[in-house]
């Protein structure tokens, strides 16, 4: 039970952005995309989420190629959590939240919105902003609003075993320390109930701590896809950053510097 | 597979507070649509019309010119109010409106071509029937496309862009306008200027029968995608990853909108800044969500036309004002304290 993306390559106007990337993202696994910017991190989730057409290769979600997916049974999948565009309009911080809620048809899930969206919101961390409006927020509390609104995608009944998959890219930014490990540790737990994540980060040290697999890119190209352990390391950091790094590992304990 | 229940009509996301403005409006609807029915050149008592004291030159005057005009008057409100908020929500920008993006224009284009190339093939009834809404819906559709092109398929390309863009086709619309005033006869030449001013009156049944057809099917078909109007608010990706038919969304509107306002400039010429006042009015009220703010502009856009073309009826009696004239008074002072609001934001 997976989102595999194998052997993708996208190239626009003759120029490579992805070359030959294969990745899976597993049900209960967090896995971790890092990388310079523009090595193509975006578009890789771009493209595993079916907002971008390949050039070669295939997205499948639970072995089903995406493109026999309706748009509606994407969405009952995975949320994806983007890098956000202004809203014009002065939606409440509710209401955006809200928007994540997909009915299904079914009463009983219907009326379980107000309870699920309470819960959501504390975990969050934005009950005190609910009756805000979206816009009078700062960067950091719109992406917390935002990070909400896609686990209210997510959200579904105790007893229910839909497979369920989460795109995010940088939900750290802008957050404060406190709330970058808050969500952190959400992403933990959602995993432990099922759902398969793939979070674009590029913080090495919360990778390393929250992660079962990295995957590491540079150009376009896949330079490591592995666990954690095995993906910190000097001569694998130092090709995709060019910087020379200090690791000291002390049992589970990882501190990296940069030079 | 369940379909979302967003994608049909639902009143659920109307919150309390929304659902008795709602009400109020609809109040405030219903005293104006009494009052422009008794008040005019010719005052009638309703209850006297009601219980049949009246003669037959009054009878016949209110039912055959009075009674067509309001109507005529609030569905052309309601759909302007209604475009406008629909190519804003689309657009996402608060700005659009059908006159200013130059839709009206276009619809106008559409029926002044058919005015003066299609007098001599076809009959008056033929004519002012069919081929008028036609090419004017057709013209409305055209600009639309070209925006809808213009704008990279509506991206979100900030507010003033549009504006600019409209200014442009504006201009272009009036060129053909105004070649066309140039070589029209003296008959058409009275039908053109109608457009350029608005005006409800000269309405009769036949003609806003067909209208009433064309307005009425654009909102059924407009009433289950208001719920994703809100939610393309969020960027069209996250509409998309949301389970929206983005490109469905679009159609939609683009029709709509195309139909409506093509139907309005029809009968009724170029009424500008309805769709830019009459949604804003309504979000400053209550929210900003689709739901609400389509269905209250509809109510307040008709509450407001009837009001102004009562006050066009009345203001010089005998004579009559151009009822765009007086909407574009209210309208431009609020276009620009809408400007100076948004910029500062």
């Amino acid at each position: 039970m997976s989102i595999a993306a194998n052997n993708i390559s996208l190239s626009y106007k003759d120029k490579d952005i992805l070359k030959n990337i294969d990745i899976e993202i597993k049900k209960g696994e967090i896995i971790s995309v890092l990388g310079p910017n523009g090595a193509g991190k975006s578009s890789l989730l771009n493209i595993i989420s079916g907002e971008i057409d390949i050039n070669n290769g295939d997205v499948l979600y639970e072995d089903v190629p995406l493109s026999k997916l309706s748009i509606q049974e994407r969405a009952y999948m995975r949320s994806v959590m983007s890098q956000s565009q202004p809203i014009v309009f002065d939606f409440s911080v509710r209401e955006i939240v809200e928007m994540g809620w997909l009915d299904k048809g079914n009463l009983r899930y219907s009326n379980n919105i107000n309870s699920a969206i309470t819960e959501v919101i504390s975990d969050c961390d934005i009950k005190h902003l609910e009756n805000r409006k979206f816009n009078t927020l700062s960067g950091g509390e719109q992406r917390r609003v935002h990070f909400a609104r896609s686990l209210i995608q997510l959200w579904r009944e105790t007893d229910n075993k839909d497979s369920r998959y989460l795109l995010l890219d940088e939900p750290n930014a802008n957050l404060d320390l406190f709330h970058q490990i808050n969500l952190m540790k959400m992403l933990r737990e959602l995993s432990n109930d099922g759902v398969g994540i793939m979070i674009i980060l590029h913080d090495l040290n919360l990778a390393f701590k929250y992660s079962d697999k990295i995957a590491m890119i540079k150009d376009g190209s896949l330079v490591a896809y592995d666990e954690p352990r095995k993906i910190i390391d000097q001569n694998i950091l130092s090709e995709v950053y060019d910087l020379t790094f200090d690791i000291q590992l002390k049992d589970s304990k990882i501190n990296i510097s940069y030079v | 597979m369940a379909e979302r229940i967003s994608n049909s009509f639902n009143l659920r996301y109307l919150s309390i507070n929304q659902f008795t403005i709602l009400s109020i409006f609809f109040m405030i609807f219903i005293l104006v649509l009494v009052a422009a029915f008794s008040i005019g050149s010719f005052e009638f008592s309703l209850i006297s019309l009601f219980i049949g004291d009246t003669t037959q030159i009054e009878n016949t005057i209110f039912y055959e010119i009075r009674i067509p005009r309001v109507i005529l008057a609030s569905l052309v409100g309601a759909s302007l109010a209604i475009s406008g908020a629909c190519l804003q929500g689309l657009f996402r920008n608060p700005l659009a409106d059908p006159g200013l993006i130059g839709v009206s224009a276009g619809a106008a284009l559409g029926a002044s071509i058919v005015i003066v190339f299609g007098s001599t093939i076809f009959s008056k009834f033929v004519l002012s029937t069919f081929l008028l809404p036609l090419a004017a819906c057709v013209g409305s559709g055209i600009v639309i496309f070209l925006l809808f092109l213009l704008t990279k398929g509506f991206g979100y390309q900030g507010v003033t862009y549009m504006l600019l863009v409209g200014i442009a086709i504006n201009a272009i619309a009036s060129v053909g306008i105004g070649i066309l005033t140039f070589i029209s006869s003296d008959s058409e030449l009275r039908s053109l200027t109608f457009w350029t001013m608005g005006s409800f009156g000269g309405i009769t049944w036949p003609l806003l029968v067909p209208a009433i057809i064309i307005i009425l099917t654009a909102f059924i078909f407009l009433s289950p995608i208001l719920r994703n109007l809100d939610i393309l608010q969020l960027g069209e990706s996250e509409a998309k990853s949301l389970g929206v038919d983005v490109q469905k969304l679009k159609y939609r509107v683009i029709f709509t909108s195309a139909a409506s306002v093509g139907a309005s400039v029809a009968l009724s010429g170029m009424i500008g800044f309805v769709g830019l006042v009459v949604p804003h009015l309504v979000r400053l009220i209550a929210g900003v969500n689709h739901t609400y703010v389509i269905i209250g502009s509809a109510i307040l856009g008709s509450s407001l036309m009837v009001l102004a073309d009562l006050l066009a009826r009345i203001l010089i009696q005998p004579a009559e004002l151009p009822v765009g004239l007086i909407t574009s008074a209210i309208g431009s002072p609020f276009f620009l304290w809408l400007i100076f609001r948004i910029n500062k934001a």
